[in-house]
């Protein structure tokens, strides 16, 4: 069914809406196996090379992963909300993304090379910087803020040393309320500069492997 | 059965898009190692007394990276090891992308033929 706003962009927004969706989905699942094994390679590192005095720094994770300790047994359990967290985070973030893009994929779609089977046959991926550093920067901006708040809740504040050395990258950042706003506002500036290089980076060598630049 | 127009066709080669793998290597493992370096950099560049000992904690990565520490010499360990860490991690990123996607797509693909049979 052609909506109003698909009079306008010439785009079918039931479908843009469904491939958000489908995307945001898969990009959780990616995002919550990713971080899992991350941390389930980690932690089996550093039992590999400390056995049981192994988790100095890691177990610090255990204040945000309930149940997690730098063991065999810990480890699954920090594993598995990893996977959750990451995996809510990335669904949220890929769906900002979408909804950035989206607002564009009118513009983008007419310079988009069409692959004669766009299913079977898929296009290669570029990347939005700015949309997907803007999604991610609120998204990690947001979890420092968090887990801030978290620290300063349970009572801790003035004993997270470790967290307070943040402000040697993120100045005026403290273990506090308004600390973790200030840090939470740097580090989305730090996260979407990054995400602005890292999407010009890949699309520049995406465009040099398809031949685009000389 | 109507055909996708062209704009939805498009739409649909964005969503089935696949991540260039070996592309998003080489950028999450630039961003890493300059991530790195500036990290080290950073504390490197403090002002501080004479023999104050700068980066302790960062210097914990020296277990995991080999010749990484948090000096001049050992930042250019980390550009060299960062590389190779957000290469691994870009690599294993744009596969799980891919995968998840021909994964999705052979059960949509499936469903779709039990549908239609």
């Amino acid at each position: 069914m052609a909506t109003n706003d698909q009079a306008t962009t010439g785009i079918n927004q039931q479908l843009l809406a469904a491939a958000i969706k489908f995307n945001a989905k898969i990009f959780g699942l990616v995002s919550g196996i990713f971080a899992a094994l991350a941390l389930i390679v980690l932690t089996q590192i550093s039992l590999a090379m400390w056995g049981e005095h192994a988790g100095g720094y890691l177990g610090l994770l255990g204040v945000f992963l309930p149940g997690y300790t730098v063991t065999p047994v810990g480890t699954f359990i920090g594993a598995f909300w990893a996977f959750i967290f990451a995996g809510l985070g990335g669904s949220l973030t890929y769906w900002f993304y979408g909804r950035m893009v989206g607002k564009n994929i009118s513009a983008y779609v007419d310079k988009l090379n069409d692959s004669p089977d766009p299913v079977l046959k898929p296009a290669t991926l570029r990347l939005y910087g700015v949309a997907s550093g803007t999604a991610l920067g609120l998204a990690i901006g947001a979890a420092l803020f968090f887990s801030t708040s978290w620290l300063v809740i349970r009572g801790t504040a003035e004993s997270s040393v470790h967290a307070a050395l943040l402000s040697n990258y993120l100045p005026g950042y403290t273990v506090s309320f308004v600390g973790g706003m200030i840090g939470a506002v740097e580090l989305f500036l730090l996260v979407f500069v990054s995400n602005v290089m890292l999407a010009a980076i890949y699309n520049t060598v995406v465009d040099i492997r398809q031949g685009k630049v000389s | 059965m109507n055909e996708p127009s062209l704009k939805d066709q498009a739409l649909l080669s964005a969503v089935f898009a696949k991540m260039d793998v070996l592309a998003m290597a080489i950028a999450a493992g630039v961003l890493f190692a300059l991530g790195l370096f500036a990290a080290t950099a950073i504390l490197l560049l403090q002002d501080v007394p004479a023999g104050y000992p700068v980066g302790q904690h960062l210097n914990a990565l020296q277990s995991y990276l080999p010749g990484y520490s948090v000096t001049w010499a050992g930042s250019i360990a980390g550009l060299f090891n960062g590389f190779i860490i957000g290469a691994i991690a870009g690599f294993f990123l744009a596969l799980f992308w891919n995968l998840t996607h021909y994964i999705a797509l052979a059960s949509m693909l499936i469903k779709t033929a039990i549908l239609a049979d």
